[in-house]
């Protein structure tokens, strides 16, 4: 890891540095994966969770999901979705980008220590999901059973194919089950949309956290069948997107409540979200 | 304590300026501003300016850094650098008192704001007690002490013919120190007229969070027609978005004030907007002030200067709000 870059960011924490983009994988025909090289260790170490400022200097910027790749490279993947992910859709390997963070309270990794783990990803909302799945991959003795169930909305936009279909099928007690809204002519597996699905797969709630990420209407009609499952809102998390500009809880925006999602989220329990505002 | 006849002002504020910037409330086309002071212009001290200074703090825009580009490379050429030295000169003790909230936000909650920061530790406030608040202020129920203003670095009085000047600071009192045109002196606090508006603020953030879906938020919305003006003039608003201007292959990152008023503010790429409408945007801008601010920094976001209620084009009034607020009922 990069010290003077880390202190860069600590003093001026609006001010991004900037990294090399080294890889760009096409996840699906909207979706890409950035990784970013930095020039002496990457910046920062991001918990599985937070997330970063990612920007083209000329262009803007916009938060994102980060993730570690190794010593010299953080990962983003994004959605093509607005102006910033527009054109970082249309750079190519060996463009510089800026980066700055990490911003957020992260997953509760310790205190899903011990528990077994139910990670439900619908869309892109798996890439945050990933950062914990490869947390406790990472350290996987420390977790329990890992339970991943994922939707998208057709088998093009299935993102981390190769984590999907092989990589997790080879870590020890862990489950991957893959559906998507509409199949084809090649596409074997589950067509289902992801609350009917996880109903059926009955995933159990004793002593399980559950993660759960996706857009607004997944997470929606998923809460039910969670409840009916037996789980409980403190076992249930998940994160929330609003628009943000600083990161560091100043530019007043994200704010859902008194909470500044920046700051105090992106990651809630339903817990949480209960006693907050129905304003995101 | 220090002594200034009213005929030396000009004097002191040039012997101000040779240590500091200063910034003193000067009447332009009937417009009391604070303006960086200059020999020749006429420093009018008879009511508080139309705009906060919160700007010498938090300027309405600011370069935050240069960068260039250049195909593929990208490079952050230049973070803006530290501020000069300031003196506020005749700063309200209303005005004193948003700088706390802006300190705040800007400075706690694990990041400071090195923007900001550069400005506040380079800025002595000399603020002026108020004598004759005007109709729309209501600083005593906000707990505002207006003959006095505790977190300034020199506080002064307004005796007539003359200003009395007192440190609480030690930078102040170097400042004070360091001035040939004062005198020593005493000096009794003049008298000081009491608001004409009362409100009670205190408690209510306990009652708003229990009214978030209450129809009092949709009725209060239609009258407002989301101009911006409130959050412009309030010296407590410190929203801000950030944007860049390029020229060729250079350019530059700044902030600009923003406002909780636009749908804009909060609309997501994809086009979800958490606050779609004016009554979302309405009700977060009042509980923002009465409930999730106290809720945060323990404070009302609401100095009592009344620039909001005298300004808005449709007559949106903060302390009739406050007022309704406390006395709608609420289903528990």
């Amino acid at each position: 890891m990069s010290e003077p870059a880390k202190k860069q960011l600590e003093e001026h924490p609006l001010v991004p540095v900037t990294g090399i983009v080294t890889k760009i994988i096409d996840e699906t025909p909207d979706v890409k994966t950035f990784h970013i090289k930095f020039e002496n260790g990457r910046p920062f170490t991001p918990m599985p969770g937070q997330v970063a400022m990612l920007s083209l200097l000329s262009i803007g910027e916009a938060m994102f999901s980060v993730r570690i790749v190794d010593e010299d490279h953080l990962e983003f993947s994004l959605k093509k979705t607005g102006i910033v992910t527009d054109a970082l859709h249309e750079i190519e390997e060996g463009q510089e980008v800026g980066v700055r963070g990490p911003y957020g309270n992260g997953f509760p990794v310790d205190l899903c220590k011990g528990k077994d783990m139910l990670f439900i990803g619908m869309g892109i909302g798996l890439a945050p999901v990933r950062t914990m799945i490869y947390h406790c991959i990472n350290n996987r003795e420390d977790y329990g059973k890992m339970q991943i169930v994922y939707g998208a909305r057709s088998p093009q936009d299935l993102v981390f194919k190769e984590d999907l279909l092989e990589n997790w099928h080879e870590v020890p007690n862990c489950s991957v089950d893959v559906t998507v809204d509409r199949g084809d002519d090649e596409w074997t597996g589950s067509v289902d949309f992801v609350p009917p699905f996880v109903e059926k797969l009955a995933p159990k709630p004793e002593n399980t956290i559950a993660i759960i990420c996706g857009p607004p209407i997944g997470i929606k009609f998923t809460l039910p069948v969670m409840e009916k499952l037996g789980f409980t809102n403190d076992q249930i998390i998940t994160t929330l997107e609003m628009r943000m500009k600083c990161g560091i809880g100043k530019c007043g925006r994200c704010n859902i409540g008194s909470c500044y999602v920046c700051l105090d989220g992106p990651v809630f329990s339903l817990e949480q979200l209960k006693t907050m505002p129905n304003e995101y | 304590m220090k002594i200034l006849d009213k005929s030396k002002l000009k004097d002191l504020l040039n012997s101000l300026s040779g240590e500091a910037q200063v910034f003193a409330p000067v009447n332009e086309d009937d417009v009391i501003k604070f303006q960086p002071w200059t020999d020749g212009k006429e420093v009018d001290l008879s009511s508080n300016a139309l705009l906060p200074p919160k700007d010498l703090l938090f300027p309405q825009t600011e370069t935050m850094y240069r960068y260039t580009t250049k195909g593929m490379k990208a490079e952050v050429a230049e973070v803006a650098a530290g501020s000069e030295k300031q003196v506020i000169f005749a700063i309200r003790p209303c005005d004193v008192r948003s700088f706390l909230m802006m300190d705040d936000v800007f400075l706690t909650k694990g990041y400071e704001d090195d923007y900001y920061k550069n400005k506040r530790d380079n800025t002595i406030l000399i603020s002026l007690g108020c004598k004759d608040p005007e109709p729309t202020c209501f600083c005593d129920s906000m707990g505002i002490d207006k003959s006095e203003s505790e977190h300034a670095d020199i506080v002064m009085f307004d005796l007539g013919e003359q200003l009395a000047l007192d440190a609480k600071t030690d930078a102040g009192k170097a400042l004070l120190d360091s001035l040939s045109e004062l005198e020593d002196g005493s000096a009794d606090k003049p008298d000081t007229a009491e608001c004409i508006i009362k409100v009670e603020p205190q408690g209510l953030a306990e009652k708003l969070a229990k009214m978030f879906e209450h129809p009092y938020w949709e009725e209060l919305s239609r009258k407002c027609i989301g101009c911006g003006a409130c959050t412009y003039l309030c010296p407590t608003c410190h929203c801000f978005d950030i944007r860049r201007k390029n020229v060729g292959e250079e350019g530059f990152q700044f902030r600009c004030w923003d406002s909780c008023m636009f749908s804009e503010y909060t609309r997501m790429a994809g086009g979800h907007n958490p606050r779609p409408s004016k009554k979302e945007r309405v009700r977060n801008r009042f509980l923002h002030k009465l409930q999730y601010f106290p809720e945060r920094y323990d404070k009302v976001a609401c100095v009592g200067c009344g620039r909001c209620l005298a300004k808005c084009p449709v007559n949106m009034d903060i302390t009739r709000i406050i007022k309704e607020l406390g006395e709608v009922a609420v289903n528990e």
